[in-house]
């Protein structure tokens, strides 16, 4: 055996992990088996989504935005070698995420930080609340 | 004092073992760590005699006064310890950590590489 895999080596850890299976709160626990995981956030003016994607490229990742969603699509290449151990995911993914508010095509901006994309979606003016002065007679 | 607060507030983080690979090429060894939401600097790598720690800690900057709606992953700890053979030449282990995926290059030892040997005819 060329690389001990310490499997019995990690079993406190094991128990941490079916400690936070159980501690977890709802929303997260609900589709944990969907790639890649994301965050989605927002505030007054934008919506935010964080993707979790370590080891891709901006330019293999394809982002499009139609009135109603925004679609996820890439490849995740796999190393070649003869593997030992496999615990990273690979291989094409898509996820498509539904908008409920019209967006501001024009502003949405992406990047990729340390493997974690961050999309940021501009809420069309439209629905931003405004605040009509009320002048007395 | 200081120290003491940085602590506490680190092991409010869910510990996550980070996925990882690992695979055999012609000249050593890779091990390839995700560790998404990784800066350099927030990365350890310690090598004791036989074993190889690596933790690192992924933390999101807060945008401010945001409101989740769904989330599927967080800041977190990352913690796992590999034990290495004996064939790795400790002396050139190299890590590049790129776009939140650690890839550490454990080149074998010289000796531990296969070799032909030649036979003379007698």
């Amino acid at each position: 055996m060329v690389i001990d895999f310490s499997t019995f080596y990690d079993l406190p850890g094991g128990f941490q992990r079916l400690f936070d299976e159980f501690s977890r709160p709802l929303a997260i626990s609900q589709r944990r088996g969907t790639y890649p995981p994301l965050n989605i956030s927002e505030d007054e003016g934008h919506i935010y989504v964080d993707v979790s994607l370590p080891g891709v490229e901006m330019s293999e990742i394809e982002l499009s935005l139609t009135e109603k969603t925004l679609t996820l699509k890439g490849e995740r290449k796999m190393e070649k070698g003869s593997y030992y151990r496999q615990e990273r995911p690979g291989g094409f993914f898509q996820r498509i995420i539904n908008l409920n508010l019209p967006i501001d095509r024009e502003g949405v901006k992406a990047r990729l930080v340390h493997g974690v994309l961050e999309v940021s979606l501009p809420k069309a003016e439209v629905v931003t609340p405004k605040s009509i002065s009320i002048e007395s007679a | 004092m200081d120290n003491e607060r940085t602590q506490t507030e680190e092991r409010q983080l869910p510990q996550v073992i980070p996925a990882t690979d690992i695979l055999e090429k012609e000249d050593g060894f890779h091990i390839f760590m995700d560790l998404p939401g990784v800066d350099k600097n927030d990365l350890v790598i310690d090598l004791n005699d036989e074993e190889i720690s690596i933790r690192a800690t992924s933390a999101q900057k807060p945008r401010g006064d945001v409101r989740f709606t769904h989330s599927e992953f967080c800041s977190c700890q990352y913690a796992r310890t590999l034990t290495l053979s004996s064939v790795v030449d400790r002396g050139r282990i190299r890590a590049v950590l790129k776009n939140g995926v650690l890839d550490l290059f454990l080149p074998k030892a010289e000796e531990a590489k296969p070799r032909r040997i030649e036979i003379q005819a007698g």
